[in-house]
């Protein structure tokens, strides 16, 4: 029984091959118990994708995370009311 | 008899033909191929529990268009035998069931069943009977096992609570008191560590391996040890699999769909130790590879990154990226909403609203902690607003920051921020403000220390508030 002859995964038709044939949210009948807990993965309906259907590939995938929180800038509406509060505290003295 | 089982047979050979595994696992999948629905039925009405023996070597053994060897043919004999009890098992359940007799459906049967499925399997691959690239039989066979089990013991659950409901004695009580409700799952875990094992033991050239079942097969452990809340456990697999170092291929080069899976487990487990660099690391490789059309398994990576990022990163989930999910929509924006703006009431709100499942998914703390984030932004605001104190003499420029800061400016800023730090009457309740800044230099999030007879704090004059650039 020879193998396949080179490095990488000998499982050569994976990129359109389902583990099983039919949808992966539905079991072999209806389903006696809730199968999915909350936080379980789900199985993918393919076992192998292009580097384009990545979804760090996508377009739209840019502006995802704000900027830090940790920034200088002093002029956000807290700082000025704060300053203003400091500033009424400090005449009042 | 007329061989409506053509289209099984001939599956099998072009299966072996061409080496194509995934072909190969749908002849023993419970679930029959989309061009051929039947085929359970046509395999159960093609012998009897007599002759299937005799009439599968005909099929495997005397069979000129399949070219096994005898060993090979024997071990597959072995298989087919074991999937046809089982078959007969499966049938049976599902007729219940259809029938609208649920309780009556034996699972646990179908489950010992495509046990012995497995064992037959794992028989062939420790004789080393199977070649490498016939491995998705075994995942076909561990995922079902899981399936079967969770089945059974959903069934023994709800067979229990009627026989309770009843009133009916319980004629033969477990002697070791309650069998574990989840019975068949812990022995699926046991069953599938065994193949994790086989693969694992396999000494052949990595080309030729049934290592490349070693993610997949690890996945299904978590999912399963999750399940049974044995979360623990799922560390001895991380374990193994480090030790083997070098045995195993990179995880970059198993298919997406292994490494994402991989990639997020152990995201969530360095999550759950808070180790959240680790996670981090873990999850952001999971979502950036993830299929862009997986909706639910992006939700889930996000789920825990978007805790950790607040974290290490100290960085927020973005309006863009959370309103593409509706679940992570209704989760995250009201408390980064309320981070942002340092809203402390806001954020008490949101992280109460909910607490139920933010406790569910294990991120209550970890959100939490945003808290003690916002009150360090908010005492950092403090000290930003404080203005510099005067050059020293010849000195150019601003001075250095004020460092010492009445601890009446920071009650100032906790109550605009919403803070409970009222005294009841109208009045700031200094102790309180004041065990908020000890906590906040004790977490070290702030340098200095509080001169409380003077009423002012101290703060460091270099790293004054460490990792944020003051």
């Amino acid at each position: 029984m020879s193998g396949s002859t080179q490095n990488s995964a000998p499982l050569q038709k994976h990129k359109d091959a389902n583990v099983s044939d039919s949808k992966d949210a539905s079991q072999p009948q209806k389903p006696a118990a809730q199968l999915e807990e909350d936080d379980e993965f789900e199985d993918f309906p393919i076992e192998d994708w292009a580097k384009e259907e990545e979804v760090g590939a996508q377009a739209n995938n840019t502006h995802l995370w704000e900027e830090s929180w940790d920034d200088d800038d002093t002029s956000d509406d807290f700082s000025v009311q704060l300053k203003e509060e400091l500033k009424k505290m400090e005449s009042r003295k | 008899m007329s061989d409506q089982l053509d289209s099984l047979w001939a599956d099998f050979a072009t299966a072996h033909n061409e080496e194509d595994g995934y072909l190969l696992a749908t002849t023993i999948s419970p679930e029959p191929p989309k061009h051929d629905p039947a085929r359970l039925y046509n395999w159960q009405r093609w012998t009897n529990a007599y002759s299937v023996q005799t009439d599968l070597r005909y099929k495997l053994q005397y069979n000129p268009v399949l070219k096994l060897d005898k060993q090979e043919a024997s071990t597959w004999l072995e298989v087919f035998t074991a999937h046809y009890a089982f078959t007969g098992k499966l049938l049976a359940a599902e007729e219940a069931q259809n029938a609208g007799k649920s309780r009556e459906a034996d699972w646990s049967a179908v489950y010992e069943a495509w046990k012995e499925v497995l064992n037959a399997l794992h028989r062939g691959y420790s004789r080393t009977d199977f070649a490498a690239w016939t491995i998705p039989c075994l995942y076909v066979v561990g995922k079902y096992l899981r399936v079967f089990a969770i089945k059974a013991d959903a069934n023994a659950a709800s067979q229990r609570d009627s026989s309770v409901a009843f009133g009916e004695l319980q004629e033969e009580e477990d002697p070791y008191g309650a069998a574990s409700k989840n019975e068949k799952l812990e022995d699926a875990a046991r069953q599938i560590n065994r193949i994790f094992a086989l693969c694992l033991s396999d000494r052949s050239e990595t080309v030729l391996s049934r290592k490349w079942a070693l993610y997949y097969t690890a996945n299904l452990l978590f999912k399963t040890y999750f399940k049974l809340t044995s979360i623990s456990l799922s560390k001895n697999i991380l374990r193994s699999l480090a030790a083997a170092g070098t045995d195993i291929p990179p995880i970059s080069q198993f298919p997406k769909a292994h490494q994402v899976t991989f990639k997020y487990y152990s995201g969530v487990l360095s999550f759950l130790e808070e180790d959240y660099a680790a996670a981090e690391g873990h999850l952001t490789e999971a979502y950036a590879l993830c299929l862009s059309s997986a909706q639910r398994n992006i939700e889930l990576v996000l789920m825990y990154l978007v805790p950790t990022m607040m974290l290490t990163r100290h960085r927020l989930p973005s309006r863009q990226m959370l309103s593409q999910s509706p679940v992570l929509e209704g989760l995250f924006l009201p408390i980064t909403t309320a981070i942002r703006a340092a809203d402390l009431h806001a954020f008490n709100a949101a992280l109460e609203k909910e607490e139920e499942e933010f406790v569910k998914r294990r991120i209550y703390l970890t959100l939490e902690r945003g808290r003690d984030i916002i009150l360090r932004n908010l005492f950092r605001k403090v000290f930003l607003a404080g203005g510099f104190e005067a050059p020293k003499d010849g000195e150019p420029g601003p001075g250095a920051r004020r460092t010492r800061i009445p601890v009446k400016e920071f009650a100032a800023a906790l109550q605009m921020a919403g803070a409970e730090v009222g005294d009841g009457e109208g009045g700031v309740d200094v102790d309180e403000v004041e065990c908020l800044i000890a906590n906040s230099i004790y977490k070290n999030f702030m340098k200095g220390y509080i001169a409380r007879d003077r009423g002012i704090v101290v703060l460091g004059k270099t790293n004054t508030f460490p990792g944020t650039g003051i």
